[in-house]
């Protein structure tokens, strides 16, 4: 949810239907509720409710709609746009928002994206309004405690965000995470990453080394996206990558159904022969619960 | 060379600078000449826009830069300005230039493209062609060397037709196409290209006719990949290490790109389908002896 124009719908677009950033120019403004359904790894099914942000849209869903729109909500997203004049008038949204979701759906998740931080150059000046944001919010939401996060879809910080959110949403995640681990360890690689097949959301990532930013892995899924893309206009879907030299292997191939593995080793003495066929082996026991 | 502001120096520095083709909106005009180098030693000159070319100040460059066996001339036209102006600067130029080197070949990049229909593109090549052939029968001008491109800093059609431009200027480029021929058909592949891996322009391929689409989706198969290597940048311990990569990217039809690194700045990108395993260690193995001889063929630099 969130005003007219914050980039609700150019978010779910970008990261669910596999528009690039420039396409989403072409988008206009959302009439009432478009709802999606989107398979997230296999057996979650997300229904996404993409609300207008236009006046006579809101007057509806915070009076008739309130326990259709509020109802059986697992998360909230909250997009605020970082360009707006009225910031009173989104804050006054918000907590109308919260009002109906603590009535509705109380153990609801809230997410509070402050959306297109491209429109401020300055690194200082970002996390200063990210601040300034974060510190009200705190304030208004009393019983939900919501996670803030600066975005734009000219980089990779809507995938960092996005992968969050559906991060704690994957049933068995505590599961796949500590397969992935084994299957790092065993195969002595570097760095282990699953990605999500449809949006190439990271769902989780194990590296040797436990000081590595996840931000890599973002400017990856970015890059494969539009790859991707770029490949099926010329009739050839995308399936896997493979890069070897003396320095590092990386592999990135289709995992199970619904994911893609992404895996380096930095090792002379493995061969990448070897990494292959321990993909291969780990596909089929990944399968059996995934 | 070309009128001033006719994009010269902007197409240079997105080929070579890697600028990005929006910053290159606001440049200065060049003041003097510049140059780029290229690997395998082809030199690119840029010189300031003059106004015209029949002028007294046009006998500030001597006619001595047309000399040469291996040189070629680019003239840039700003397809969204004044063609005329252009034009009779360029048959100026030509004068010159052929008196000197009757055989130099002569390039036209009609530029600024982007924006303009598709249609409206194919009228303004076949206008400027017209005239120029016009021009140049009229002055009985040697017309057998000249090449017409449609170019925008937008996308890779500048790097295309810089591609196209020193193809006669690499130094043993028949012995290169030779190369890629027969490892085309030993191979089973579709296309191969030998690309520079800092400008993305290639130097070589084989005698199939070449597709803006294929040489376009190449160019974003080696963007993926550089943000791929950034990944593993802290595992590559010299610049040594890098060469001698092989990259597969397989596609869910039996297609595959294959990327042999020749050396530091030389790459092989082979496009191909393969029905048998069997192909691929052949590949392999035929790649490898391909890069063997470019490396031996090409001067290091």
């Amino acid at each position: 949810m969130g005003r007219s124009g914050a980039g609700k719908t150019s978010m779910r677009s970008l990261i669910f239907s596999n528009y690039s950033a420039g396409d989403t120019r072409r988008l206009g403004a959302t009439i009432d509720v478009e709802h999606t359904t989107v398979q997230f790894m296999g057996e979650l099914n997300l229904n996404i409710w993409d609300c207008g942000g236009q006046h006579k849209y809101l007057d509806n869903y915070l009076s008739e709609q309130k326990e259709n729109i509020f109802g059986n909500v697992e998360v909230l997203i909250y997009v605020f746009d970082l360009e707006t004049t009225k910031k009173e008038s989104e804050y006054a949204l918000y907590d109308e928002c919260l009002l109906n979701l603590a009535a509705y759906s109380k153990d609801a998740k809230v997410y509070a994206l402050v959306h297109k931080m491209d429109k401020v150059q300055d690194p200082e000046q970002k996390e200063a309004r990210l601040e300034g944001y974060r510190q009200s919010l705190v304030k208004r939401s009393d019983m939900f405690t919501p996670e803030i996060f600066g975005t734009s879809i000219w980089d990779h910080t809507l995938f960092h965000a996005w992968s969050q959110i559906v991060h704690r949403m994957v049933p068995n995640m505590a599961t796949i995470e500590r397969h992935l681990s084994t299957f790092r360890e065993l195969t002595e690689a570097a760095e282990v990453v699953l990605f999500e097949r449809s949006t190439f959301l990271v769902v989780s990532h194990k590296t040797s080394d436990s000081a590595v930013p996840i931000n890599k892995y973002l400017a990856v899924s970015q890059a494969i996206k539009t790859y991707r893309n770029s490949c099926s206009q010329v009739q050839s879907p995308f399936q896997s990558v493979e890069i070897r030299n003396k320095s590092y292997s990386l592999f990135i191939e289709p995992f199970t159904k619904s994911t893609f593995i992404l895996v380096v080793t930095a090792d002379p003495e493995i061969e990448p022969a070897l990494t292959k066929a321990n993909i291969k082996a780990a596909r089929i026991h990944f399968n059996k619960f995934m | 060379m070309g009128v001033p502001r006719s994009g010269k120096t902007s197409l240079l520095s997105v080929i070579f600078d890697r600028a990005q083709p929006y910053d290159t909106l606001g440049m200065l005009p060049t003041q003097q000449r510049t140059s780029y180098h290229m690997v395998t030693g082809i030199t690119v000159y840029d010189f300031p826009g003059i106004d015209d070319y029949s002028e007294m100040q046009y006998n500030t460059v001597s006619a001595s830069v047309y000399e040469g066996q291996h040189t070629s001339l680019v003239y840039v036209i700003d397809s969204q300005g004044d063609v005329q102006t252009a034009l009779s600067s360029l048959f100026s130029i030509i004068r010159t230039a052929q008196s000197v080197n009757p055989d130099i070949p002569i390039n036209i990049f009609i530029n600024k493209v982007d924006g303009l229909s598709e249609e409206l593109r194919q009228d303004i090549q076949q206008d400027i062609q017209n005239r120029v052939m016009k021009n140049m029968t009229y002055e009985s001008m040697n017309s057998t060397f000249v090449q017409f491109f449609l170019t925008t800093i937008f996308d890779e059609s500048i790097r295309e037709a810089l591609s196209r431009v020193i193809r006669r200027l690499v130094p043993k480029y028949s012995s290169l196409e030779n190369i890629m021929n027969s490892f085309c058909s030993k191979s089973s592949l579709d296309k191969v290209f030998l690309f520079d891996i800092a400008t993305k322009v290639y130097l070589a391929t084989d005698s199939s006719p070449t597709d803006s689409q294929t040489y376009m989706f190449s160019c974003q198969t080696l963007d993926t990949i550089e943000e791929l290597s950034y990944l593993c940048a802290n595992y590559v311990s010299s610049d040594e290490d890098s060469v001698m990569q092989r990259i597969v990217v397989g596609m869910e039809t039996s297609a595959k790109v294959f990327i042999y690194q020749v050396n530091s700045y030389l790459t092989l990108l082979c496009i191909g389908s393969l029905q048998f395993a069997r192909q691929d260690s052949l590949l392999e193995f035929n790649g490898s002896k391909v890069a063997k001889a470019i490396r031996q063929i090409l001067p290091p630099s």
